[in-house]
């Protein structure tokens, strides 16, 4: 099936280059959005075009990878090309536009956002691309719908684990059980991505982590936190056997300087992304 | 006579004079009072004793004033029966009750009210509805008779037959406080917990978000426990309140625990702050005084029932208008709010997934934003515990030992600046709630990181300001300043 007639903001047909998509949940957990933005970085920085569908969350991030790599990058809407759904993301459409990247749809201009339009938009990011990343999906989450339009159009699918705890990982964890290939770094991409090309990383070395740089213990809390999974100050004072009233105080001024963050009603690890990692 | 709970007393004058049979009665009554003449009729007579047969003009003065209610019926016979025997009333008494046709006097609300009313307005002897006596003697120094029937009050005031004052009710000891949910059943939760403790110690509005089942009725619900017995001043304020509604319990009209209030997010404004056709009644926030005010699912009550919390919120009154004129009412409660994260409920639960698009949530969150949440100095996430952490969880603190702290915090506060830290307005902040040189520094940089609002910043300097005195500190140290900020939600980073 050929991909249907596109709509087109911006630069039209993109730089060449291998095109990735990068999608996934819409909630995603500060890990999934480390993992999409630092993905899409390295990937654009090895001159992978990186496709996404403008959401919230995964896609904003990749989006934002790649525009920080300086890059050009993709947005398949699933509304009309002149109305930014989200509209808090109009920012990042025109950061887009000005990167030299394009917003296109198959939609008529003046599309409202419509349920049953979004799935439709995935097949067709599916189609234009090599690849699809899936980083960090609930079950029946729509990133699962581009997977499997990938599969249908003979597209490669990855996907990037998460924690087993984490119900953002059973929609990725599937796809991996099912044969998607594993994505631990850009590298792993670019080998699906150059079938002639040579790995020459020895496949039973430690995979390289993707750069993420932690900061220096500065006491016990940080080493107990994990960045997935949220713990309150609660149970963070029952494992150090510390009163909450301190406990909530220290990862205050964790959270004031940047190394712990909000989430879901708890505190997880920030995690510091390596921007000026090639 | 009461208007909200203030009292106005009412002239009761009869005259008999010659004429044809009638009986007027002038000096702008309702209808409940105009009724009034029939049961007198029949009460007088069924008290054995004679209904003038000429013509009976009954004034109720300030002639300005609008007469309302039941309790006017015991003084307009007690006038008739004085015309008719000739007799003067005894000097600065007060009469209060509704007439059973057969002479009977029965209970009419808001007697003590009423009774401390009058004591402040120089009366020193009260007839009331022999029921009603134990309420109308909590009020000291007031002389109060308890009337069974007209024929007994007639009797007592032409001396036949004196009736004995009520002895005053003894105000009990005030140990009685009980602690109906004791924090001790709470498993885990130790995050919120503490903020009920601050929310208790400084007077704070509380905020707890979380899934559903995750303890925050409960939690709520032990407030009262923790926080210090009523003082008799207050206890008297709750009492007039639920006098005026008729609701207090016979026999024991003065209870030493702190009310409890949880009204159904369905409420109207009226119910919730007070209304009602001619006078308007009190609602749930003055029931709530000087207890707790529960809002379980804030965001399911309607938008213009909790933008009328604003005023109270920020005076402790609350003042409502209607046909029949101003009242104002107490409302000085501590708001304790409960909401799902979403829709759902299971947004950032570890074990169930949520099902609601961030567009929902996005909405649903800022339904809680605003004024109303401006307003709340505490917000804390409430997360479920898991069914075999509830049984391996170390028993925690009981009531009473939070109250300890609680009760010794109150005492700092109020030793230093006369109000809870919660009242204070920012000029009395800085006067009293100094901050140590690092502390100051850690806030602002804090509220220029988290672009906050400068009420948000006094916000977290009042909660700092409690941290402190529950630790028994001076000054505010950079901990407290900390916890403070620990405990705030919605500040996004910038």
């Amino acid at each position: 099936m050929s991909p249907p007639e596109l709509r087109v903001r911006g630069r039209w047909p993109p730089p060449e280059g291998p095109r990735a998509a990068i999608v996934g949940s819409r909630r995603p957990s500060p890990y999934g959005e480390a993992v999409a933005e630092q993905l899409a970085l390295e990937l654009a920085r090895a001159g992978v075009v990186i496709v996404s569908g403008l959401a919230l969350g995964i896609d904003a991030a990749a989006h934002r990878g790649a525009l920080n790599a300086g890059g050009a990058t993709v947005a398949v809407m699933g509304t009309g090309v002149d109305i930014v759904y989200p509209a808090a993301h109009s920012k990042l459409a025109e950061d887009i536009l000005a990167a030299g990247g394009a917003l296109v749809s198959q939609f008529p201009d003046g599309t409202a956002p419509r349920r049953h339009n979004f799935p439709a938009r995935n097949y067709t990011m599916a189609s234009l691309s090599d690849v699809v990343i899936v980083v960090e999906a609930a079950e029946g989450s729509g990133a699962l719908i581009t997977a499997e339009a990938a599969l249908d159009l003979h597209k490669e699918v990855m996907a990037v684990p998460g924690s087993v705890f984490s119900p953002l990982s059973v929609g990725t964890h599937a796809l991996l059980r099912d044969g998607a290939g594993l994505v631990q770094n850009a590298r792993d991409v670019m080998a699906v991505l150059h079938p002639g090309g040579e790995v020459l990383d020895d496949p039973l070395a430690a995979p390289r982590s993707f750069g993420f740089k932690l900061r220096p213990e500065r006491d016990g809390i940080l080493s107990h936190l994990s960045d997935v999974l949220a713990l309150n100050a609660a149970e963070l004072a029952r494992k150090l056997q510390l009163p909450v009233a301190e406990v909530l105080g220290r990862l205050t001024a964790l959270e004031l300087d940047g190394a712990v963050k909000r989430h879901q009603g708890g505190y997880v690890r920030a995690l510091r992304r390596g921007k000026e990692r090639a | 006579m009461l208007v909200g709970l203030d009292v106005r007393p009412v002239h009761v004058e009869a005259y008999i004079g010659r004429g044809e049979v009638a009986f007027v009665l002038v000096g702008l009554a309702t209808t409940t009072v105009k009724e009034a003449r029939e049961r007198v009729r029949a009460a007088i007579r069924n008290s054995a004793l004679d209904f003038p047969t000429t013509r009976l003009a009954v004034n109720l003065a300030p002639a300005e004033l609008r007469k309302d209610g039941t309790g006017l019926d015991l003084p307009i016979a007690v006038a008739i029966a004085l015309a008719r025997a000739e007799k003067r009333p005894p000097p600065n008494s007060a009469f209060l009750g509704e007439l059973a046709l057969d002479g009977s006097v029965r209970h009419v609300d808001g007697v003590l009210v009423a009774a401390r009313g009058l004591r402040e307005l120089g009366y020193e002897r009260v007839f009331v509805p022999a029921p009603d006596a134990a309420e109308a003697s909590l009020v000291d120094g007031l002389e109060v008779i308890p009337c069974v029937s007209l024929a007994a009050v007639v009797n007592h005031l032409l001396a036949v037959e004196p009736i004995p004052a009520a002895r005053s009710t003894p105000a009990g000891a005030r140990a009685e406080s009980v602690v109906e949910h004791d924090l001790r059943e709470v498993h885990g939760q130790e995050e919120a917990k503490r903020a009920l403790e601050v929310a208790a110690a400084g007077g704070h509005h509380l905020l707890m978000s979380g899934p559903p089942g995750g303890g925050k009725t409960m939690l709520a619900r032990c407030l009262p426990g923790i926080l210090p017995p009523l003082e008799l001043d207050e206890a008297l304020e709750v009492a007039q309140v639920r006098s005026l509604l008729g609701d207090l319990p016979p026999g024991r009209p003065l209870d030493w625990t702190r009310p409890f209030r949880a009204p159904h997010h369905g409420i109207s404004t009226a119910g919730l702050v007070g209304g009602g056709s001619g006078l308007a009644q009190p609602g749930e926030i003055s029931r709530a005084t000087h207890g707790v005010l529960f809002l379980d699912e804030l965001a399911e009550f309607q938008a213009p029932v909790l933008q009328a919390l604003r005023q109270p919120l920020e005076t402790g009154w609350v003042t409502i208008t209607r046909s029949g004129g101003s009242v104002r009412y107490p409302a000085r409660f501590t708001l304790v709010a409960a909401t799902n994260p979403c829709p759902c409920g299971w947004a950032g639960d570890g074990i169930r997934s949520c099902r609601c698009t961030p567009a929902a949530v996005d909405t649903y969150q800022r339904r809680l934003s605003g004024p109303l949440l401006d307003r709340i100095d505490l917000q804390v996430a409430a997360r479920r515990v898991g069914l075999e952490q509830l049984s391996s969880e170390p028993m925690g603190e009981t009531s009473a030992v939070v109250r300890q702290r609680v009760i010794a915090a109150r005492k700092r506060q109020l030793d230093r600046q006369g109000c809870l830290n919660a009242q204070l307005k920012p000029a009395r902040l800085r006067q009293f709630a100094s901050l140590a040189p690092h502390s100051r520094r850690t806030l602002e940089r804090w509220s220029v990181q988290r672009g906050m609002t400068a009420r948000g910043f006094h916000r977290a300097w009042r909660v700092a300001r409690t941290a402190a005195d529950l630790d028994g500190s001076p000054e505010i140290e950079e901990p407290h300043v900390l916890e403070a900020l620990g405990f705030r939600l919605n500040d996004v980073a910038a």
